[in-house]
């Protein structure tokens, strides 16, 4: 995902889950995606370095589209946009 | 939903008590169906009091949150009788939102189910 720029994209949500481990951010991810509508998108904050792995199977499975996931400083940055 | 689960909770030792939970709680969020059959010492999990008293260190969440979030992701929760002498509980022991279920509930559920899970 190294082609993904987050700053060409408007984010609905954030949800902070540093500081929660597997499946603690996945958990958050699912909540938070039912708060925005449809084509919107969230971002993810995740500690924990399964998450980047993690989310997109979730927006696969589920009908989600997972846009990229960058690093920051002790964090993922994830994000997801709502598709149903 | 895209999957059925059922999950076999045999046991209230924290290491073994927490994994169904934490599974359980992805499938939920991967829309499958969770089934979690608990028996022999698993059945403390579903005790009233019970899973108050098992602790897991670093874990996301305690194990009452964990049920929490399974009651709200529609898990179904039995509780497997056949365990109940061998352990001395009740069906009013239990918390709320468990069913009862014995050996045929598993097998059946288990026959049908794409993903088993046993924890013992």
């Amino acid at each position: 995902m190294a082609d993904f720029n987050p700053s060409t994209i408007q984010v609905a949500k954030v949800v902070d889950a540093r500081g929660s481990a597997c499946p603690g951010p996945l958990l958050e991810a699912k909540k938070a995606i039912g708060t925005v509508k449809k084509g919107e998108i969230i971002e993810v904050l995740s500690g924990d370095p399964s998450t980047k792995v993690d989310i997109p199977k979730w927006a696969t499975k589920v009908g989600h589209e997972f846009l990229g996931a960058i690093a920051a400083e002790g964090y993922d940055r994830i994000f997801v946009t709502r598709r149903k | 939903m895209t999957g059925r689960m059922w999950i076999f909770c045999g046991s209230d030792e924290p290491q073994k008590a927490f994994p169904p939970f934490m599974l359980g709680s992805g499938a939920l969020a991967l829309d499958m169906e969770v089934n979690m059959f608990f028996t022999m010492n698993g059945l403390n999990i579903v005790k009233k009091g019970g899973a108050e008293k098992i602790k897991l260190p670093g874990a996301p969440k305690t194990l009452p949150e964990f049920i929490g979030i399974m009651r709200e992701g529609g898990a179904r929760m039995i509780a497997c009788s056949a365990a109940f002498p061998i352990v001395g509980c009740k069906q009013e022991d239990l918390i709320a939102g468990v069913e009862c279920g014995g050996v045929a509930t598993f097998v059946s559920g288990a026959e049908e189910a794409d993903v088993v899970l046993t924890f013992c």
